[in-house]
């Protein structure tokens, strides 16, 4: 709790919060089964300028997510931190791949090997709900066409998801 | 809310069901049914293409305002006298004014309805308990609610009177007052009144808010200085329009403004060393700059770059001291919707005359206002993208309207008022003193400059009603700021508004349609600024072209500039000045919550039959010569059981000579029966057909998403060559769902490999169905692990298992 407390207040000494355009303040994860590999795959969209403020909130002074590796990879493992999945088995333990720039957008990958189609699973996704009240997280469970959408906002518990084939 | 949202969305989506007209059988859907039930009738005031009508008409509001800002407390105070001119063909019995301050107030509908961790909330991160965690409050929310207590926000109204002094009754209503007149106001008559009001200014990153003051306490002047940023700082005059009457909808934050046209003369008195950037052009510089910043300003009007009016040393010296008493400035401004101002010491000031030939504003001035903490970033790019997006924009719609176009950077991300922009982007300072900043920070900061000038093109020119239809002017707004990003710099990855960039948010099934209010749009960013521009994408450079689409796009600018149209004029203008049926368009993408995924099920060869049997015959022989042998025959063999044939060779007849497919006298006849029967025009026909021997292909789509799009088939031959072919949306007018088309190629041409949408122009979510034959479309894990990656920017690889870096 202490620590959320210093985290915010750093943020709040160093970055005036954006009300209108260009705030983005929405990640679209997507959670999908490869029948090809038997791996569970887990692709995060983030507005890059809005990974920028939590990494300053979080106390990187100059975050530069295109340029500066670390930053990235600091942020990478943030939002590695605030997704979660688990089984009945307990909590899901994911790779996190890597991170790769697309437009204006921060992609971040994870993967594990896959419960298989069908799964229930339990979803959890924070990514960046400690900064804007507004964030708004959808998690899409599927690829292609078929998709089920869960929607997260701050202090949303766990939700139920059936992995589709 | 997301019920009422979703509510929303069904009514807006079902209209022929609204209409009393309905599918009872069967399950067919038009997707091309005609959007006249939906769209307002046209009348007198916009005609039923999509133009204002013939007796168009809107209120004018000027204002003259005496505005005096009280520093050290923090305190606005003014006056202003309203003319109010009532064009419309109706008797208005009272006026009604929105108090935007009143947001504010802790009473207010915004802050008594702000759910807690919930969705569209402004301020603060807060999170609702659940399960077993705790709600948690951040310590900005703490401070937000101090700040409420300790100060009471919102406007005090301290009169309300006529032209001749005596009080006028008036009644608030939220964000809203009303003010009766002593008598009905006639149409084409005006009125004249007179306000007198005050409010504290919000700290504008404690209480969250567009405009309000920044405190910068580091400053060497002892208590540090402030920006001001003022905006929403006027009781402004509710529209009255001819579809909606007076608009009274509470201004709950996300909505942003519905307004009418006016001349302002406005007077705002300051410490006398602030600088002040406002709405219009500065009257009385001899009064508030010296003689060298006036010079400076002179030759600025024909400089081919930015040059200092106020100088960085200058600024420093006022940061450092404090005033000596106050300075009046005069602005005026014909013809704008809002007027907004900002002021500091903090701020230096550059500027360059942009040139229009032949526009009514021949020179506009293009600056720029920043503290120190904008730094490098705001010298080298903050006026020069003010002049990029006029000279982009104005292509696009009409020479830019206004003699300023300006750009201040203060506590606000991003903002839009006609001739003042704010905008948020900034440097950081490092431990060594010096100011540096990301690469995505300077992107962000000439987009935001693009995105928030474009605004006054679109609404503050194009008068959209933003509290109703955010899309309206986001939409249009993001598509150009797009267009205008990739002629500053094609290779700078500027956008999430193509349609490649919206597969993920149309296909979630939790979103609500275009067409839905502002205040409940879930998603605002893709929904009302990234899907209106890629389907404006789409439009331009796949389905009408862009030399129509760019015609339509400007003529919509034309017909609506300086006036207010609705979402039914918009999209009736852009069918009629295109010459194309969007129904099916809009009615997908605005109305409807599909997406686009176009499947290629399967392809079918077909040969012309000679109906010789010689020929016809033989080839059926080979075509089951080429049918795999049957499996139990096989094994049969492998066995080695006898057969019994092969063990009585000696017992044959005519059959064991002959198959199936043996010509006949018989096949003969038929063939020259058939030829004689033929008209001569058949034999003709049929002659050059077997001649040609051609290849025909039918092609069996299927639309998986809903949506339906133009077919783009990205066709391969045997041969090697390549072709392109798009097959109009109306393919799919009979049947939605499935759909087969004939293709027919010389006999030299043969199809190898089909692929829809080749160049991933139509949002299509599923690249794997596009493909035949069907191959292994890697998922986008296995590109980015793949040895030889695709040429995605920016791979890093990381590998850790998480916990691992602790």
């Amino acid at each position: 709790m202490t620590r959320l407390f210093a985290l915010l207040a750093a943020l709040l000494l160093t970055i005036p919060v954006a009300v209108a355009a260009h705030q983005q303040k929405i990640t679209i994860s997507t959670v999908s089964h490869n029948a090809r590999t038997g791996m569970l795959e887990v692709v995060h969209r983030v507005p890059l300028h809005d990974a920028e403020h939590v990494l300053r909130a979080r106390g990187v002074r100059a975050p530069d997510i295109i340029d500066d590796l670390e930053s990235r990879r600091a942020f990478a493992r943030y939002v590695a931190e605030r997704f979660e999945l688990a089984t009945e088995k307990g909590a899901f333990e994911l790779i996190l791949l890597g991170t790769e720039i697309e437009g204006a957008t921060l992609i971040v990958l994870q993967e594990a090997p896959s419960p298989g189609p069908a799964a229930e699973l339990t979803v959890r996704s924070q990514i960046l709900t400690d900064v804007w009240s507004r964030q708004e997280n959808r998690v899409n469970l599927g690829s292609g066409t078929e998709v089920e959408t869960l929607i997260f906002r701050a202090g949303d518990d766990f939700k139920p998801a059936r992995l589709p084939g | 809310m997301r019920l009422i949202a979703f509510f929303a969305a069904i009514l807006l989506a079902s209209p022929a069901l609204a209409q009393g007209i309905q599918q009872t059988k069967g399950d067919f859907e038009d997707k091309f049914r005609q959007l006249d039930e939906v769209l307002a009738a046209p009348n007198v005031y916009r005609n039923a293409s999509g133009a204002p009508g013939h007796q168009y008409w809107q209120q004018k509001v000027d204002y003259r305002i005496a505005a005096e800002l009280d520093e050290d407390d923090r305190r606005l105070s003014a006056q202003a006298t309203i003319t109010y001119t009532n064009n419309s063909p109706d008797m208005l019995p009272w006026i009604w004014l929105q108090l935007d301050q009143n947001i504010f107030r802790k009473d207010s509908m915004a802050e008594l309805t702000n759910t807690f961790g919930g969705p569209g909330r402004r301020g603060p991160a807060v999170s609702a308990g659940s399960g077993d965690t705790p709600a948690r409050l951040s310590m900005e929310e703490l401070r937000r609610q101090q700040a409420m207590e300790d100060k009471s926000y919102g406007y005090d109204i301290d009169a309300v009177r006529a032209a001749d002094g005596t009080p006028l009754e008036h009644t608030i209503v939220g964000t809203l007052m009303r003010i009766d007149l002593p008598a009905p106001l006639a149409p084409g008559a005006s009125t004249q009144f007179r306000i007198e009001w005050a409010y504290n200014i919000v700290e504008e990153n404690t209480i969250y808010a567009r405009s309000g003051y920044e405190h910068f306490p580091d400053d060497p002047r002892p208590g540090g200085n402030d920006i001001f940023l003022f905006a929403q700082w006027f009781p402004r005059l509710v529209a009255y329009s001819d579809y909606e009457g007076w608009h009274n909808k509470e201004f709950l934050g996300r909505g942003e403004f519905t307004l009418e046209f006016g001349d302002y003369d406005v007077t705002m008195t300051v410490p006398d060393d602030h600088i002040v950037s406002s709405t219009g052009v500065l009257q009385n510089p001899a009064e508030v700059l010296t003689a060298a910043q006036r010079q400076r300003l002179a030759a600025a009007r024909t400089a081919d770059e930015p040059m200092f009016i106020v100088t960085p040393q200058e600024a420093a010296a006022n940061e450092r001291t404090g005033p000596s008493g106050e300075k009046t400035w005069r602005y005026t401004a014909q013809n704008v919707r809002d007027f907004a101002w900002a002021t500091s010491r903090k701020f230096m000031w550059d500027a360059q005359g942009h040139r229009q030939p032949g526009a009514e504003n021949e020179t506009v001035m293009a600056m720029s206002f920043w503290p120190k903490e904008g730094g490098e970033l705001w010298r080298k790019y903050s006026t020069a993208a003010v002049v990029h997006t006029m000279k982009v924009y104005s292509r696009f719609s009409f020479d830019y309207p206004y003699p300023t176009a300006q750009s201040v950077n203060g506590p606000v991300g991003g903002m839009e008022y006609p001739m003042i922009t704010f905008n948020g982007p900034r440097t950081t300072l490092n431990d060594d003193g010096t100011r540096t900043y990301s690469e995505s920070e300077k992107i962000f900061l000439i987009g935001v400059v693009i995105h928030e000038i474009g605004h006054i093109y679109f609404p503050m020119t194009v008068n959209s009603d933003e509290r109703q239809w955010t899309w309206m002017d986001e939409g249009i707004n993001s598509f150009l700021d797009s267009v205008a990003g990739y002629e500053w710099d094609p290779d700078i990855q500027w956008t999430r508004s193509l349609p490649r960039d919206l597969i993920p948010y149309m296909t979630s099934n939790e979103q609500v349609p275009i067409m839905t209010q502002s205040d409940s749009v879930l998603n605002l960013g893709p929904n009302a600024y990234g899907k209106p521009s890629a389907a404006y994408h789409i439009l331009r450079d796949t389905i009408i072209g862009r030399e129509r689409f760019d015609f339509a796009l400007k003529e919509y600018a034309r017909r609506w500039k300086f006036k207010r149209p609705t979402p039914t004029d918009f999209f009736r203008t852009m069918e009629e000045a295109s010459g194309t049926d969007l129904d099916w368009f809009w009615r997908g993408w605005f109305y409807t919550t599909d997406h686009v995924d176009i499947s290629l099920d399967s392809i079918y060869r077909l040969r012309l039959d000679t109906q010789d049997p010689d020929i016809d015959l033989s080839r059926r022989r080979q075509e089951l010569a080429d049918e795999p042998g049957k499996v139990g025959v096989r094994l049969n063999r492998e066995q080695n059981l006898p057969i019994w044939v092969l063990e009585n060779p000696g017992i044959t007849d005519f059959y064991d000579d002959n198959d199936q497919f043996t010509v006949t006298p018989k096949d003969r006849k038929k063939y020259t029966d058939f030829l004689d029967g033929l008209e001569p025009w058949e034999r003709q026909v049929f002659d050059r057909a077997l001649k040609e021997d051609s290849n025909y292909y039918v092609l069996n789509f299927s639309n998986k998403g809903g949506l339906v799009m133009p077919i783009i088939l990205g066709l391969t031959f045997e041969n090697g060559s390549t072709e392109k072919m798009m097959i109009p949306a109306e393919i799919w007018r009979r049947d939605a769902r499935e759909v087969s088309k004939l293709l027919v190629f010389p006999k030299d041409k043969r199809l190898q490999s089909v692929v829809v949408d080749p160049d991933w122009e139509t949002a299509d979510a599923n690249i794997e169905n596009n493909h035949y034959p069907r191959r292994i479309i890697e998922s986008r894990i296995e590109a980015f692990k793949s040895p030889d990656p695709t040429s995605r920017s920016g791979r890093d690889l990381m590998a850790e298992t998480q916990g691992s870096q602790e």
